[in-house]
Formats: structure tokens, C-alpha cells, sequence
């Protein structure tokens, strides 16, 4: 019954225009700035411990590593305005990069001695491949790379990386407030969002790609087939990030899906059995690295988890999207 | 006694079959794959009226399918990244053979038949060298694979002949992998161009696009009755940024872009899902499924305003004899020889509508 008077409400009181912008606006202010302004924060720390110490084994170095990557997938999901201005996402996160060409790249770079390091601004002139937190990784945890070319290169190469990196991101959040927050919130008296409805389609989408790249990327890679399981495959598995990336980018979404649908019991309660599914299903691995894919018994319980993401992109496919009005079509979801 | 049955079997053993042409399959205008409310999948022969004339499941999603110059046989393509194709017999629904992609090789969805309809072409993807790949079947040994050549490019997408026996290719420029989904891996990277090919493969002419327009994904191909390459395209940058999504191109000449306004663009939303060019060459359609609009222009410029016509999910389209036909997601059917839309409330037609 309640559901029936929910459903009701639903018909007679759709979301109205203004109520529409005041929903991007609280979306703004508590998911994106926030989340954009750790990014900046954290970015610009690792650059700092990077710019004080050459030790790349350094505890702290390793921290901040850790604490600028968890903010990075926390906001790889709002992949649009500022984050594809010049690049600056696939600058900060080139992967998957399934013919290795970071590994190559660096490898070049590093052989060569490459003076482009030289001056931190260069640096942003670099292939796209050696920028960012994948190509990090190499330096911090893969040790035939650790082992290429003179230690001092090695350390100014590093922290050219994390002095670009906390440029790219700084540039995102400046971009991001106050230029593209008023863009969004004028929706439909701009050329970009030529109605109020775009703009939380805009977040709508960015709520579903997130989910989809999680399920289809950073899970079905290391998945592989069950004849021929891929775990060399699993992102950022040299800095045993897998799981740990997998689990904040589906939070990420969830946050953002979860802010979408506000106001509605039944989508509330409908993620939040979706979350206790993924949560369970996630405490139930073992591995960080999605090592599970290879024993055929526990990597039932890795194809679990990317079921537990997929429901999560049903349900805000199907639940959400005509709850806000801006359900996709066959062909318009498609892409080819 | 020797019943009817009996008698075509045995012709059909002694390879006396008789030749199962377009005419014998109810003479379809065009083929068009779509998803049933029961959630399986069909392939579906059209009048120039719209009306469905036979519907022939499908293993799976179709994507686009691929006309026999002559014989009934339509090749439905798995969308990308599928890896096998299915060539059916439109008289009487059989699978009359099933394309597997060789190891490392996956198709994107779509074919095309040189004009004598002896060889088959399909875009495939090199995935491990990042390479376009056109590989090519030979319909009279039971489409067996035959060889295969460079397309001149990453990414190819839609492959078309044209009346000159030439191939032309729309290499998207976008790589991708299998194991990484449908993520687009060089963004930054990508140089899509407009290639040409004999059928043995040898380059003939490639079109590149300013490199203002690099993320301008070349995509989709039409060819008019005279050789006149209508090209669509997808665009990969900035969204909200809006570039001209269709050009007109003739070998051995200037891409040429239609008058179109940039409010017209921008409605369709950097996106162009299927492109149709007229026997005449001077009229073309391009879909926006996006943008819920179907754009109608002359393809020489200063002639004439172009129309945006709204229809939601609005992908396939096509020109032939019987004027413009356009197909949505919801079922629709507009155009053609009918006076009203045929409405198919079962069916949600996919991305493609393909002239017979």
C-alpha cells in the first residue's frame, strides 16, 4: 500500500523545474566540491612529501599515494566539464592501458633520461601515458622499473609526476567553482544545458558510467574467462589497490545516486539492500588483487561482487532514472 | 510416389537448389534487427511501406546486418565486441553459416559484399596491435575466411562498397580492447580517418579531417548511386562543444561540409548514429538517438535549410525508391511508401536500417 501511494505521488507531483536545480545545487555543494577539493588537498601533499625526500619507499611518500589515489576514484566518476578540459583525466589516470604502454613509455623515458623532468611546467607536455597515478605506481611498486636508470632521475621524475598531478587537479576544482557550478545551476538558460532536466541528467549519467566501468573494467578485467582468469589484469594490483579502488569508486556512484533519488523512501531503502549486498559479497574476498579469479570456488565470489555492481546499474537505470525523468533509450544508451 | 518435398530435397542434395533471391524472400526493401518484449532478438525484412515481411531470431543482439547483392542472405552482426556473425537465409530463416573471428580478433559490427556478392569485408579489431583489421569471407565456399588487411586505420566501424568495386572505411580512430569492456582507450590519441581499399587490400586514398576535429570519431558510411560517401561522426572531446557531425566525400576531392547551424548541431548532441545519402546524392539523412532528432539536408552547401525532425530514440535510417525510411527505439517505423508511421509496440528496432 505504501508503495502503491508512493507510486501515486509520484504521478501526480513530478519533480518540478526549480526543484530540479536546487537538487544539482546540493549535489554540487556536498558531492562534487567536496570530493574535488580532497583531490586538490591530497595531490598537492603527496607533490610536497615528494619535493622533501628521494626515498620513493618513504612511509609518507607511500601515504600520501594512497590518500591522493582514494580521492582520484572517488571523483572518477564525474568524468565531464572540467575533468576533460586538455585531458586532464586521462592525465591523471591513464588505464586500462592493455598494451602497456606506460610500462613502455617510462621505460623509454627513464632509459633515455628524458629532460623533459627538467622544469615541473614541461612536464604536462609528456605523452599522457607517463602522466598520473598508473604510471606513480611503476616508480612506487614495480620493481624492474625501479631498477631502470640513475636514482636521482628516478626521484626527479617522481616528483614531477606529483607536482603535474596536483596542478591538474587544483586546475579541475578552480574550473569547477565558481565557472561550471554556474553553468549547471543556470541550466536551461545556457548552450550547454539548454534545460534544468540535462543538468541532472548529467549527474544521472555520471552515477551509471561510474557503476558500468567499475562492473565491466575494473572487475571483468581481472575476471578474464573462466578458462583463462586474467589477474596480472587487476588495476593498480602493484600497489594492491583493486578491491580498495572497486569498493570507493561503487561508494562514489552510490553517493551520488543516492543524493539523486533523495526525498524517495523507496529508492533509499532500495540502495540501501543493494549496498548491504555489495558490502557483503565484498567482505567475503580474500584477496586485494582479485588473486580469487584463479581457484574456480573462490572466484564464484568475485563474479558475486560484480553482480552486487550490476544490480546497483539496473536499479539506477530502471529505478532512478524515471524517478528523475531521465530514462535513456535503447539506442541513445547504446553508443555505437 | 515422389512427393513435392521429396522431390526439392533431392534437388537441393544433387545442388540442383533453386537460387533463393530477394524476390523469393518477399522482396524487402531493407533489414532491420531489433529487440522483441520477450527479450529475445530478431532480424526483420521491410517493405518500402514499412511493413515487416518475415522476422528471423537471433542469437543474440544484433547490431547492423550486411545484404547479399543478390542471393537472400543478410549477415547479422553481435555488436561490438562480438565475435561471431550469423549468415541467414531470409526465405526460409535458416542459418545457412556462422562467422567465428579468427584468435585476437573481434568484429565491430558491420560488412559489406563487393558488387559481383562473391567476397564478404568486415570490420574487425586487432586488439593486441591496436590495428583495424578488414577481414575477408568468400560466400561461395560456405563464408569461409579467406585472408584479411590492414583497414589503414584504428577502430574501423562501418565498411561500404562502392559502385566502382572500391571499399571505403570509416576508421573511428577510437582503440578499444575486449578486456576492458567497452572502455575508449586513446582519447587523447585518436586520429580517425576516412580510407579507401581495393578489395585485395592495397590503400588507395586516406581522408584526415583538420586536426582541430582529431576527436571527431569518423563512424558511419552511406554511398550514393554515383559514388558520393556520406560519413557521420561521433564526437570524443569536450561535451557540449559542437563541431559539424557530417561531411559529403567524393576520392580524390575536398571533404565537403553541408550549410548546418551550430544550434542544429548542438541539438543533436555530438552524435550521429546512422547516415543515409539518396541514389542522387543530394539529399542526406543523419539520426541523433541522443539528441531524439533525425537531420535532413542537401549535401551541397547553400542549398536549401536543413530540418531537424524530432522522434524519441531515433536510430536507423535509409533512402531508396520509395523515399526516406527512419526506425526508433519505441518501435516506430517512419517514412517510406506509408502515409502514417508504422508502429510495431513489440519491437524496439536497433541501430541500423540496411537497403536491399
Amino acid at each position: 500500500m505504501k508503495k502503491l501511494c508512493t507510486l501515486f505521488l509520484a504521478l501526480i507531483l513530478p519533480v518540478s523545474a526549480s526543484a530540479d536545480t536546487a537538487l544539482v545545487d546540493r549535489v554540487i555543494s556536498n558531492h562534487v566540491i567536496p570530493r574535488f577539493q580532497t583531490l586538490a588537498r591530497t595531490t598537492a601533499q603527496l607533490a610536497e612529501t615528494a619535493a622533501q625526500t628521494c626515498d620513493l619507499d618513504n612511509g609518507q611518500v607511500i601515504s600520501d599515494y594512497h590518500a591522493a589515489f582514494d580521492a582520484w576514484v572517488g571523483v572518477s566518476h564525474l568524468r565531464f566539464g572540467p575533468t576533460e578540459v586538455d585531458d586532464r583525466a586521462f592525465a591523471l589516470a591513464f588505464w586500462p592501458d592493455p598494451r602497456s604502454k606506460t610500462p613502455k613509455a617510462l621505460y623509454k623515458m627513464i632509459s633515455e633520461e628524458d629532460p623533459v623532468i627538467q622544469l615541473p611546467a614541461n612536464y604536462s607536455q609528456a605523452s599522457i601515458a607517463v602522466r598520473g597515478f598508473y604510471a606513480m605506481e611503476y616508480l612506487l611498486f614495480d620493481a624492474p622499473t625501479r631498477e631502470l636508470g640513475h636514482g636521482e632521475y628516478q626521484c626527479a621524475l617522481f616528483q614531477a609526476m606529483t607536482q603535474d598531478t596536483a596542478a591538474i587537479s587544483q586546475d579541475i576544482l578552480d574550473d569547477w567553482q565558481p565557472d561550471y557550478a554556474a553553468l549547471m545551476l543556470s541550466a536551461g538558460q545556457n548552450e550547454r544545458y539548454q534545460t534544468e532536466k540535462e543538468a541532472v541528467q548529467e549527474f544521472f549519467k555520471a552515477a551509471l558510467t561510474g557503476f558500468q566501468f567499475t562492473k565491466d573494467t575494473r572487475i571483468a578485467r581481472p575476471l578474464g574467462t573462466f578458462d583463462k582468469p586474467r589477474p596480472n589484469r587487476a588495476e593498480a594490483r602493484r600497489s594492491g589497490r583493486s578491491l580498495r579502488n572497486v569498493v570507493l569508486a561503487t561508494e562514489a556512484s552510490l553517493d551520488l545516486a543516492r543524493r539523486l533519488g533523495r526525498g524517495d523512501e523507496t529508492i533509499q531503502s532500495r540502495f540501501d539492500r543493494l549496498e548491504h549486498v555489495f558490502t557483503t559479497a565484498v567482505a567475503k574476498l580474500e584477496s586485494p588483487v582479485f588473486a580469487d579469479v584463479m581457484d574456480p570456488q573462490s572466484r564464484v565470489k568475485v563474479e558475486v561482487v560484480q553482480q552486487s555492481v550490476d544490480r546497483l546499474l539496473e536499479y539506477t537505470l530502471g529505478g532512478l532514472g524515471p524517478y528523475l525523468g531521465v530514462a535513456e533509450g535503447f539506442n541513445a544508451l547504446d553508443g555505437d | 510416389m515422389t512427393s513435392r518435398r521429396g522431390f526439392l530435397a533431392g534437388l537441393a542434395a544433387a545442388g540442383f537448389a533453386p537460387r533463393t533471391t530477394w524476390a523469393s524472400a518477399g522482396a524487402p526493401a531493407c533489414l532491420a534487427a531489433a529487440r522483441t518484449d520477450t527479450g529475445g532478438y530478431v532480424l526483420c525484412g521491410l517493405s518500402g511501406a514499412g511493413e515487416v515481411l518475415f522476422d528471423i531470431p537471433l542469437p543474440d543482439r544484433g547490431h547492423a546486418a550486411a545484404a547479399h547483392p543478390h542471393r537472400a542472405d543478410a549477415v547479422a552482426f553481435a555488436r561490438r565486441p562480438g565475435r561471431f556473425a550469423v549468415v541467414v537465409n531470409c526465405v526460409n530463416g535458416a542459418v545457412r553459416a556462422r562467422l567465428d573471428a579468427p584468435e585476437g580478433r573481434h568484429f565491430y559490427g558491420h560488412g559489406s559484399f563487393d558488387l559481383d556478392g562473391r567476397y564478404l569485408f568486415t570490420t574487425e579489431n586487432d586488439y593486441e596491435a591496436g590495428q583495424g583489421v578488414i577481414g575477408v569471407w568468400d560466400c561461395a565456399e560456405d563464408y569461409r575466411r579467406v585472408g584479411e588487411f590492414a583497414s589503414g586505420g584504428v577502430g574501423p566501424h562501418e565498411i561500404k562498397t562502392l559502385p566502382s568495386g572500391a571499399l571505403v572505411v570509416a576508421n573511428g580512430g577510437i582503440e578499444t580492447h575486449p578486456e576492458a569492456g567497452r572502455a575508449k582507450l586513446n582519447i587523447p590519441l585518436m586520429e580517425p580517418n576516412l580510407c579507401y581499399l581495393s578489395t585485395q587490400g592495397q590503400p588507395l586514398e586516406t581522408l584526415r579531417l583538420d586536426p582541430a576535429l582529431h576527436k571527431n570519431s569518423i563512424r558511419h558510411l552511406d554511398v550514393s548511386g554515383d559514388g558520393l560517401v556520406a560519413v557521420g561522426m561521433q564526437w570524443q572531446g569536450e561535451t557540449g562543444q559542437v563541431v559539424p557531425l557530417v561531411f559529403t566525400h567524393r576520392p580524390g576531392e575536398q571533404a565537403v561540409f553541408p550549410d548546418i547551424a551550430p544550434e542544429v548541431y548542438r541539438r543533436m548532441l555530438g552524435y550521429v548514429g546512422s547516415i543515409a545519402i539518396n541514389n542522387a546524392g543530394d539529399r542526406l539523412a543523419a539520426t541523433s538517438p541522443r539528441g531524439g532528432v533525425v537531420l535532413g539536408t542537401a549535401t551541397k552547401p547553400r542549398a536549401g535549410e536543413p530540418a531537424l525532425e524530432p522522434y524519441p530514440d531515433v536510430c536507423g535510417v535509409t533512402f531508396g525508391p520509395w523515399g526516406r525510411m527512419v526506425t526508433t527505439g519505441a518501435g516506430q517505423v517512419i517514412g517510406g511508401l506509408a502515409q502514417q508511421p508504422q508502429h510495431y509496440p513489440r519491437l524496439q528496432w536497433d541501430n541500423h536500417l540496411v537497403r536491399i
